[in-house]
C-alpha cells in the first residue's frame, strides 16, 4: 500500500531531493499542521507564519536535512517546526510568558469552539492515562518547551531516568493516539 | 553523545523538543549518515506529529504560501546584494527585530536563502562612525564598506523617521528615509562613491553629522 506523505510517496523521493514541487506540496498538504504547531508554540499569527517559512527555508537550504530513512515528510517538517518554534521562545527570552500560556492551554481546549473536540481530548486522554512518572516530564517538554536537563533538576530526578521516561512516555502517547486515528492521514 | 555512538533516546528528546542546540545539531548530524537512528528519529517524530494533529488547528495565513513559493523560486545569488548590510546588523545584533521592518523584508528573505554565504559576509571588513548626539538621546551611526561600496546607517532609540544626506561641494543630496520599526531605524544604502559626510535630517533640520574616512 503507497502511503501518502510516507516513505514510498513520491513526495518523499522528491522532497529527499530538494526539488521545489515537492516544497510546494508539502506545504500545500501540511500548511495547516505546520501553522498551528508553530501558533501553538509561539502564541500568535506574525510569529507563527515566520516561524514556518524559516524552518522550511532551512531545510531547503540544507542538503542532508531528510533522508528518506526518516519517513513520512510530514512529521519530519511538523518537528522541524516545532523545534524552531521552540529555540525562538529560548532565545527571546519569553519562557515565563510561554510556560504561562501553555498551562492555560487545558482550559483553552473547553472554551475554543474551533477544532475537533473529540481530537482534543484524545491528547489529554492519552496523556492522562500514562503513569504520571512519564506523563510529568512529558508535559514539561512538551508544553513548556522545557530541555531535558531543567527537567531532571526540577523534577529531581536523574537525568539518565528523565531521558529514558520521556523516551517511553512518548512512544505510549504516539502509539494510543494512532491506535484511535484509524487509518494514517496525511492530507 | 560521544563521536561513533548512536542517538538512542536523544531521537525521542529530539522530536519532543527538549534538546538544546547542540545536542540538536549532533542529532541531526549523526542522522545524516545513520539509517537505523534516522528510523528511530521518524517514529518518534510520527508520536510527536499525532500529538500536534490532535491540537487545536489553526489556518495559515494565505499570504504565508506565497512567502514560502517565493522563497522556494528565489535565483541563487539574489541575497548578494543585500549581503552588506545584513552582515551589518548582523555584527550589530539587530537581526531579527530590524526586519519586521517592512523594508527589509527582502533583505530578511534573502539572508534566509543563504546563510552560509552571510555568515562568510558577517566577516567583512567595514568601518563604523559615530553620527553627533542628537538632542532626543537617540544614538546613530553609519557601517560602511572600506571601498564605499555600501552603507547602513543605524538610528537607536529613534523616535521618528529621519532622512539621510550625503553632504557634498556645499550641496546636500538626499538618500533616503530610515524609518523607525520599533526603536530601530535603518537605512541600507548601496553606492559606487566614497562620502565623506553624511548628516541626519528631521524636515529641514540637520540634527546630526558623521564624518567618514577611508
Ligand atoms: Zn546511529
Amino acid at each position: 500500500m503507497i502511503e501518502p506523505g510516507g516513505v514510498d510517496d513520491p513526495l518523499a523521493d522528491g522532497f529527499a531531493a530538494r526539488e521545489p514541487w515537492a516544497f510546494e506540496e508539502a506545504y500545500r498538504r501540511f500548511g495547516p499542521l505546520l501553522y498551528s504547531t508553530a501558533y501553538n508554540v509561539l502564541g500568535n499569527a506574525e510569529d507563527a507564519a515566520d516561524c514556518v517559512h524559516d524552518a522550511l527555508a532551512r531545510v531547503w537550504r540544507s542538503s542532508n536535512a531528510y533522508t528518506k530513512a526518516r519517513g513520512a515528510v510530514r512529521s519530519f517538517l511538523t518537528v522541524c517546526v516545532r523545534n524552531e518554534a521552540i529555540s525562538r521562545t529560548r532565545s527571546q527570552a519569553r519562557r515565563t510568558r510561554l510556560s504561562e500560556r501553555l498551562a492555560a492551554e487545558p482550559q483553552e481546549y473547553e472554551e475554543l469552539g474551533a477544532g475537533d473536540p473529540i481530537e482534543r481530548d484524545r491528547l489529554r486522554a492519552a496523556l492522562s492515562r500514562l503513569p504520571p512518572e512519564q506523563s510529568e516530564p512529558l508535559r514539561l517538554a512538551y508544553f513548556q518547551g522545557k530541555t531535558h536537563t531543567e527537567i531532571a533538576a526540577e523534577l529531581e530526578t536523574p537525568l539518565g531516568t528523565i531521558k529514558s521516561r520521556i523516551a517511553q512516555g512518548l512512544r505510549k502517547l504516539g502509539a494510543a493516539l494512532r491506535d484511535g486515528e484509524g487509518p494514517r492521514r496525511y492530507e | 553523545m560521544s563521536s561513533g555512538e548512536h542517538i538512542g533516546e536523544l531521537a525521542e528528546l529530539y522530536a519532543i523538543g527538549a534538546l538544546g542546540e547542540s545536542e540538536r545539531r549532533d542529532v541531526e548530524r549523526h542522522v545524516a549518515g545513520c539509517t537505523a537512528c534516522g528510523q528511530r528519529l521518524g517514529e518518534a517524530e510520527d508520536d510527536v506529529a499525532a500529538m500536534e494533529a490532535a491540537r487545536l488547528q489553526h489556518d495559515p495565513p494565505e499570504q504565508l504560501q506565497r512567502r514560502v513559493r517565493a522563497m522556494l523560486h528565489r535565483p541563487a545569488g539574489q541575497w548578494s546584494r543585500y549581503a552588506p548590510a545584513v552582515a551589518a546588523a548582523l555584527i550589530l545584533g539587530l537581526l531579527p527585530s530590524a526586519f519586521f521592518w517592512e523594508q527589509n523584508r527582502t533583505m530578511h528573505a534573502a539572508m534566509e536563502a543563504d546563510s552560509a554565504a552571510i555568515g562568510r559576509v558577517a566577516s567583512t571588513p567595514h568601518r563604523s562612525v559615530a553620527f553627533s548626539q542628537m538632542s532626543d538621546g537617540s544614538a546613530a551611526s553609519v557601517m560602511y564598506g572600506p571601498d564605499g561600496s555600501w552603507y547602513v546607517v543605524l538610528v537607536r532609540g529613534a523616535s521618528r523617521a529621519l532622512s539621510v544626506a550625503w553632504m557634498h561641494d556645499g550641496q546636500r543630496t538626499m538618500l533616503g528615509t530610515a524609518t523607525p520599526h520599533g526603536d530601530v531605524a535603518m537605512l541600507y544604502l548601496p553606492k559606487s562613491h566614497r562620502m565623506n559626510q553624511l548628516a541626519l535630517m528631521d524636515g529641514d533640520r540637520v540634527v546630526a553629522q558623521a564624518q567618514l574616512a577611508y
